[in-house]
């Protein structure tokens, strides 16, 4: 199967940059079970890589050499006393551990919100991943706090056979979990539900969705824990 | 720039990437002493590939840590058929910043890293004095795109501008700017593959 020309012209913007914040995390999580498109990014990075070696230097304000080698330590160390994770596995960990931005749906996922100090006017743009843990992204939630709309898009959502997926909004204000509507495992789905949320509740809300039986809840409550949940990060304008 | 100056500059950068590749592949082997001369022979190179996308120095500074890390974690994936030592690493430091700046905002115009001109707004790889075979076949494809579609490439890798930013920047509709760039980066791998 060979990539589609939307689909490699991703991969070159995600190369070059100029992905938002959304799509580029929709990307970074697709690459990961999608070899062609990681090929394709990869491809695209050494193209363009020479004016990156052309940059001219920049001396840092500090040495970093002795914080890097610390890093690095304290990684081997935790790989050392633990000999079944692989040092991949553990610099990750504990990188995440750290604050470390380990990639961006590692960051999303522990509900990172980066509120910076010098904002000058609120954001109207959010997405959210929603997983079971940073490896496994299932869906993508984008958010127009202008327009309420939502629209909820499948990354790796295993299909469930005479079930549907269902998103909730959960905010102590609500009070209990409020549906937000069925959501396709397979397309995007588009809905302008939360026009008549209040934009605090939206912000700071957990989104969870769960498995209900086809067509949704039948009393309008969640019929079981969720699959998966997520928390909304702002994209800058 | 005559041919006659391009070529010892070529050979030159040639050797230095052939220190920088024996230097990954004993850091591969965890080797600390290489890793430590990699970063001399690096680090500046690598900031200042992060530092212009994230104009603030405690992003940067950390940005240059996680790459760092990763190079050790992943110097043993280093393929030299794919590109330079260097501009692999770099492409690592390029990533970490730009995961940074889209997670939290686009590219600032108003705020300059500490030690940056904001009147080098632009890097100039013309004025990259080493200069690889791969860099001189890049610039002479991006020298047949128009000065302003050639200017929102470089805009973007250099200082990870995005489309908004660029729409700004050349008062042209986002949707414009997306257009620009598939058609500048559809004709670059057209001409570096032809």
């Amino acid at each position: 199967m060979t990539l589609s020309p939307d689909d490699d012209f991703a991969a070159a913007e995600f190369a070059l940059g100029t992905l938002d914040p959304g799509e580029r995390a929709t990307l970074s999580a697709r690459r990961l079970r999608e070899p062609e498109l990681d090929a394709a990014i990869r491809a695209w990075e050494a193209r363009l890589s020479p004016l990156a070696e052309a940059t001219p230097p920049i001396a840092p304000p500090a040495d970093l050499l002795p914080a890097i080698e610390a890093r690095i330590r304290a990684a081997t160390a935790a790989s050392a006393s633990d000999g079944v994770a692989t040092l991949q596995k553990r610099l990750s960990r504990w990188r995440a551990a750290a604050i470390g931005a380990t990639g961006i749906a590692a960051a999303l996922a522990i509900g990172f919100v980066a509120r910076e100090a010098t904002r000058t006017s609120a954001p109207n743009e959010f997405v959210a991943i929603l997983q079971k843990n940073p490896d496994s992204p299932a869906f993508v939630a984008s958010i127009n706090l202008t327009k309420g709309e939502l629209s909820v898009r499948p990354l790796a959502a295993p299909p469930q056979a005479g079930k549907s997926y269902e998103l909730w909004i959960i905010e102590p204000k609500l009070g209990a979990p409020r549906s937000l509507g069925v959501i396709d495992a397979a397309a995007v789905t588009r809905g302008a539900q939360l026009a008549s949320f209040d934009r605090s509740v939206v912000e700071d809300a957990t989104y969870a969705v769960t498995v209900e039986p086809e067509g949704g809840s039948p009393d309008g409550k969640p019929s079981g824990p969720p699959v998966f949940v997520g928390k909304l990060v702002p994209v800058e304008p | 720039m005559s041919t006659a100056e391009e070529t010892p500059k070529a050979t030159e950068s040639a050797a230095a990437g052939d220190d920088l590749a024996a230097l990954l592949g004993r850091v591969a082997a965890r080797d600390a002493a290489a890793f430590a001369s990699l970063y001399r022979a690096t680090h500046a190179i690598l900031y200042g590939v992060a530092a212009r996308i994230l104009t603030r120095g405690d992003a940067s500074g950390e940005a240059l840590q996680e790459a760092y890390v990763r190079i050790w974690e992943k110097a043993g994936e280093f393929d030299p058929a794919k590109g330079s030592p260097l501009a692999w690493m770099a492409t690592i430091a390029r990533n970490r910043a730009l995961d940074e700046v889209r997670r939290v905002r686009p590219a600032s115009l108003e705020e300059m890293p500490e030690g940056f001109e904001p009147a080098a707004e632009a890097v100039d790889p013309l004025a990259s004095r080493a200069r690889s075979e791969r860099l001189v076949a890049l610039l002479a494809c991006l020298g047949n795109l128009d000065a302003d579609k050639r200017e929102a490439v470089l805009l973007a890798y250099y200082r990870g501008f995005s489309r908004d930013a660029l729409a700004k920047r050349f008062g042209a509709p986002t949707a414009t700017i997306k257009t620009w760039l598939r058609r500048s980066l559809m004709q670059l791998r057209e001409c570096l593959e032809s």
